[in-house]
């Protein structure tokens, strides 16, 4: 049979052959009738795309640790084309400066790959085509599953903030304009950075409380405690709350749903907190045991637009101890009146979620395959791209 | 508690006897990061309790979980275990794969044996070292807790007092009753 197959293969071969010659021969004659012949095609030189910075509508993500390689990729929503990508380690994080056009990336290097002599460095990467323009040294960096929180930078771009485990917790305090760590501030049984003001920034602590670090007029930093404003042990705030460092708002939201907002400053002001279930007419979710309802989840499950203070969250019909289950459907919410706008369901369960700052804003979801861009005010898909598995999400001016 | 308390001994003696004299600032490090591993502790005292204290009522984890494939996700000890299993990777519950190595350090959950009804300690190590197993995947977060409460965190990748931070596959060692 396989030899038929290969004769036949021969006839085919011979006919196109001969219906080439006859093409060539027509357009041999078409030229000789007087058709203008193409234009030699010109030379190239091969170069570097400009990059303008992070637009608008601009989404970045990074890749999941140990499941794809790391890097940070950016997609643009309104194409869904992918733009630009900058080399990281794993277990890496990253931030946009205020303008959108410098990449910081707090990353861990071993000299032998995976032993040797360690280097945590923070890697900047900018100019007119986002190359790497240097590294700052860091004195430690924790190394866990990507956590926005774990690196982030002060409202002006001025200070950047390493969240440190290696072996307590602290906070590495870099001044990106002289490029150089300024301090090293520990906050003992606490962890992650939420920025406010000028270069203070507050974290969750283990009993509950927030440990709130500023700096006072010669620098020097100091910390202290804040009264318990949550029970960690049967309903703890998520590590991917929401911080908006321009405002020193932060929305502490619990694995069950309740809201915590409070107005971060050197006194924090601690509003009543709301339940994103009682919101959309439901009972408050519980700890109990079998209680099957409504809940927040994902890896980056909430994400807030400023301007019209909405909140978006990822929610699953799970039970107790699901806040890493991927949301089915998106509830927008309106953050000042604590009422549900809308949900609106995703294509299949995402465990990103993301809007854009501006005026127009896109809602993108993102599970461990697809980005989608979504209408925030329809719930319409606009777009789909496939992606690699996603670590964590930024867009401009968060 | 006796029995816990010489585990929490023999991890001790074997922390020291691997890290270098000289480096004494790695060394409190390493033993600062250990510290949720041992049951020593108050915090894990009171964790304990709290455990016993849910073994009654049982987890929805625990109400679907079995006692006899420790390669499925929901074998019982894994109630808290975010990462690749060992038990598919070459090692088993309690030991590494060949060619990886134990980290001292861990973080401790407890789980409801489906068999008896009771909380045990289960002390989450990873094996670290060589390239991540990608096998039997699994992500279970009973009673797992955010990661400003390293204790009982797993999304820290517990690679501490190792010679390398490359993440292999995770362990789930029994360390005792929780009561």
């Amino acid at each position: 049979m396989k030899r038929i197959a290969h004769e036949a293969n021969k006839a085919a071969l011979g006919v196109a052959a001969l219906s080439m010659l006859v093409a060539t021969g027509l357009g041999t004659a078409a030229c000789a009738a007087g058709a203008a012949a193409p234009p030699v095609l010109q030379s190239e030189t091969a170069g570097v795309t400009p990059f303008a910075g992070l637009t608008a509508h601009d989404v970045a993500y990074s890749g999941m640790d140990g499941i794809t390689d790391g890097g940070v990729r950016i997609v643009n929503g309104d194409t869904g084309g992918l733009v630009a990508s900058v080399y990281s380690s794993q277990y890496a994080n990253f931030a946009w400066a205020p303008d959108g056009k410098t990449l910081y990336i707090s990353e861990t290097y071993w000299a032998l790959g995976n032993r040797g002599t360690r280097e945590d460095v923070l890697s900047i990467y900018g100019g007119p085509t986002l190359a790497n323009e240097g590294e700052i040294t860091l004195p430690g960096r924790l190394i866990s599953d990507p956590k926005t929180h774990s690196f982030t930078l002060s409202a002006d771009g001025h200070y950047a903030y390493n969240y440190s485990f290696q072996p307590a917790p602290a906070v590495t305090v870099v001044d990106l304009r002289a490029r150089k760590v300024i301090d090293s501030v520990e906050i003992p049984g606490c962890g992650l950075v939420f920025p406010f003001g000028q270069r203070g920034f507050a974290s969750l602590c283990a009993d509950g409380s927030l440990a709130v670090s500023d700096a006072n007029a010669q620098g020097k930093y100091a910390v202290h405690r804040t009264k318990r404003f949550f029970d960690v042990m049967t309903d703890p705030v998520m590590d991917e709350s929401i911080g908006d460092p321009s405002s020193g708002l932060a929305l502490f939201i619990t694995y069950d749903g309740w809201v915590h907002p409070v107005h971060l400053a050197d006194s924090p002001k601690f509003d009543k907190p709301w339940s994103i279930e009682q919101a959309a007419g439901l009972s408050p979710a519980t700890s109990h045991v079998g209680q099957i309802t409504w809940r927040p989840g994902g890896q980056v499950p909430a994400a807030y637009e400023r301007s019209r203070e909405r909140l978006f969250v990822l929610m699953h019909e799970g039970p107790p101890w699901s806040f890493e289950k991927a949301g089915t459907e998106i509830w927008v919410l309106d953050a000042r009146t604590h009422r549900l706008l809308h949900r609106w369901a995703v294509p299949e369960s995402a465990y990103l979620v993301a809007v854009t700052q501006d005026a127009h804003p896109l809602l993108i979801a993102l599970s461990h395959t697809w980005l989608w861009v979504m209408n925030p005010e329809s719930g319409a898909v606009l777009r789909a791209t496939q992606i690699v598995t996603p670590g964590l999400v930024g867009v401009r001016g968060e | 508690m006796n029995r816990l308390d010489n585990w929490g001994e023999r991890v001790t003696r074997r922390l020291a006897g691997r890290l270098s004299r000289r480096s004494a600032l790695s060394r409190l490090g390493a033993l600062l990061v250990a510290a949720p591993a041992f049951p020593l502790l108050p915090v894990q005292r009171a964790r304990a309790a709290d455990s016993a204290a849910h073994a009654q009522k049982g987890t929805d984890f625990s109400r679907a979980a079995q006692t006899h494939d420790d390669t499925a996700c929901n074998y019982w000890r894994y109630c808290g275990i975010d990462g690749n299993l060992c038990s598919c990777c070459g090692g088993s519950t309690h030991s590494c794969p060949p060619g990886s190595q134990p980290s001292p350090t861990s973080w401790i959950g407890s789980c409801i044996n489906p068999d008896d009804q009771r909380a045990y300690l289960i002390a989450y190590r990873d094996c670290c070292g060589a390239n991540e197993c990608n096998q039997c995947s699994c992500l279970n977060t009973d009673h797992a807790m955010p990661i400003y409460r390293p204790q009982a965190n797993n999304h820290i990748i517990w690679c501490f007092g190792t010679q390398s931070f490359e993440y292999h596959c995770s362990m789930a060692v029994l360390v005792g009753l929780a009561e």
